[in-house]
């Protein structure tokens, strides 16, 4: 869904790629592959289908599908502890976003255009996170907010949470500021803009499918979180997926499909977003190119 | 002085990722030396004083130690597995996808954005005692008593792969993708065998995507906890298990700091060596 509405994204085709577009001759297409393919693909999607389906039967069996109804749905939004943990996730999500979309992009620019000499060691600390694994993490996090006497609360999730989204953030807004020069900036500001001013009025307007489609793509990175939430969550007020996880290791029931399929719907649909969205910003690009920084390199 | 105006946009991130990045990994480097107090808290003792390292000496006793190779094992099986179902996807795509290249890649990254809890809870549900796949054997008469599948380190493994196989697939696409096809005709027209054109053309070709996606399968499938609680037992426990035991249940900060620490150093290692064999191609991937 999300790749195909990418593709029709005018970019100028590749000379080599385009050569031989035409479908390869069938001998060349091994049967035995394709059948291996759609397993996969059947492997994926089985088990998540199953968590949908069974979020609606009307019985309580996880192996028997009776009729359909809402009433998981009704039990879930009806518990009022399962429905703080929702919107405090929303909300975790929502201040993780604008934060650490602020200092991520921050970051980009800084890093594309300062000459400061320790930028590239500030380059390497923000590739770190990104293949720390998350229990590292957290349990990082965990100490220096007991080390400092700070309270565990969803206001510690946050902070973990942006940490992290400041290395995604960097990395997808640098991507697109690669591919531009600094030519429209210097020519606002021969024509009398301030720094700031070409900077408010020039970079940031052509950065902001980047920084839309980031904060959008962090948003959902947040939501989703699961490790990083388990070290640094409080007692009382807990985000959703710890709520899922203390839930399903008490035994599985029904509602945990219809929180899952909840869950599911808020992540794609913030993710169909941060790839409709900077297509809607003038000029039709690849939103997969903008997200995965491949225009630049 | 235009270097200076840039540099201003780095100081507020690159203090918040000093402050909350790399001084909690010094502290957790730290507080893995130290002990626990009689009052049951976490408390720092200098490395280089006498029973600093008792942490680490406990972390490789035989009670610890299997957990610990468990989770390379495990790791490295995932790695295995991703790689063996992830290329040859990833080679269908990228070779015969055509136009719907994109949407073929889109939908398999689509499950990925499913909720890794919700997701692992489903196979629990799937592959239980009394589970669907279970429920269908007895029904077809295949087993009277169905199969034991959940608590078996295929299980956790299962897991682990379903969790982050795109991880392996998207690398090994991108290879794929920069591959000019001439080259596979010319290989053809070279070896004539289709198998020999891809181990001796295609195969070397993607060698940077293969090694990529190797160390984003390992880097987390190492640190899972969720798939060896969720699928597995006891027996099946990796060392992510061992480390939020020691913070939420044996309460030995100290204990649980260490073994992260000798996870990160092993991952570290691990990643220099990616690097540098990366840096020996071409282009490094990461």
């Amino acid at each position: 869904m999300s790749g195909g509405a990418a593709t029709a994204g005018v970019t100028k085709p590749k000379p080599r790629a385009r050569k031989r577009r035409g479908a390869p001759k069938s001998f060349d297409r091994p049967r035995y592959l394709r059948v291996f393919a759609a397993f996969v693909y059947f492997f994926l999607f089985a088990p998540i289908l199953i968590v949908v389906l069974f979020s609606f039967n009307a019985q309580k069996s996880l192996t028997v599908l009776d009729g359909l109804s809402l009433r998981w749905y009704e039990t879930f939004l009806n518990d009022p502890v399962l429905r703080e943990s929702l919107f405090a996730s929303l909300q975790i999500a929502a201040v993780t976003m604008v934060v650490g979309t602020v200092l991520g992009t921050m970051l980009a620019i800084g890093l594309v255009r300062s000459r400061a000499r320790w930028s590239s060691g500030l380059n390497i600390l923000m590739l770190i996170p990104l293949v720390t694994p998350e229990i590292v993490a957290g349990i990082s996090a965990l100490l220096i907010f007991w080390q400092i006497g700070l309270q565990l609360s969803i206001f510690t999730v946050m902070l973990a949470h942006i940490t992290f989204s400041i290395s995604y953030v960097a990395i997808v807004v640098r991507g697109r500021l690669a591919t531009m020069g600094s030519e429209a900036e210097e020519a606002a500001m021969d024509l009398g803009a301030t720094r700031w001013g070409a900077v408010r009025l020039v970079l940031l307007p052509g950065l902001w499918p980047a920084i839309v489609a980031a904060g959008l793509l962090v948003f959902a990175l947040s939501f989703d979180d699961f490790v990083l939430s388990f070290f640094t969550t409080g007692d009382d007020v807990q985000p959703l997926p710890v709520r899922v996880w203390s839930a399903i290791r008490f035994g599985v029931s029904p509602t945990i499909n219809a929180i899952g399929t909840l869950m599911m719907v808020i992540t794609l649909t913030t993710i169909a977003l941060a790839v409709m969205l900077p297509r809607l910003f003038g000029r039709r690009e690849s939103a997969i190119k903008v997200l995965t920084g491949q225009e630049g390199g | 002085m235009a270097g200076g105006f840039w540099t201003r946009f780095l100081v507020p991130p690159g203090l918040w990722l000093l402050a909350l990045f790399a001084l909690p990994i010094g502290l957790t480097l730290a507080l893995s030396f130290g002990y626990v107090d009689e009052f049951g808290r976490a408390a720092y003792d200098s490395p280089v004083a006498p029973g600093a390292l008792d942490n680490y000496a406990d972390a490789f006793d035989p009670i610890y130690l299997p957990s610990l190779v468990r989770s390379v094992t495990y790791a490295l099986a995932t790695t295995a597995i991703c790689l063996a179902i992830g290329y040859p996807i990833a080679y269908y795509i990228a070779r015969f996808g055509g136009r719907r290249k994109y949407l073929l890649i889109g939908l398999l990254v689509l499950p990925f954005f499913v909720n890794y809890l919700v997701r692992t809870y489903a196979w629990v549900a799937l592959l239980a005692d009394e589970g669907l796949v279970n429920n269908f054997l007895i029904d077809v008469g295949l087993t009277d008593q169905g199969i034991q599948m959940i608590n078996t380190p295929w299980a956790v493994i299962g897991g682990l792969v379903y969790g982050y196989l795109i991880f392996m697939i998207l690398p090994v696409f991108a290879s794929l993708e920069r591959m000019d096809p001439a080259v596979i005709e010319a290989g053809k027209d070279l070896y004539g065998n289709k198998l020999q054109t891809f181990l001796h053309v295609t195969l070397p070709q993607t060698k940077q995507g293969i090694m990529a996606g190797s160390v984003l399968v390992f880097l987390p499938s190492v640190g899972d906890f969720v798939s060896a609680t969720l699928l597995g037992g006891p027996d099946t426990f990796m060392v992510g298990n061992l480390i939020s035991d020691q913070f939420f249940a044996a309460n030995n900060w100290p204990f649980g700091a260490a073994l992260t620490v000798i996870m990160m150093v092993f991952l570290t290692v691990w990643m220099i060596g990616y690097l540098r064999a990366a840096a020996r191609e071409t282009k490094p991937a990461l």
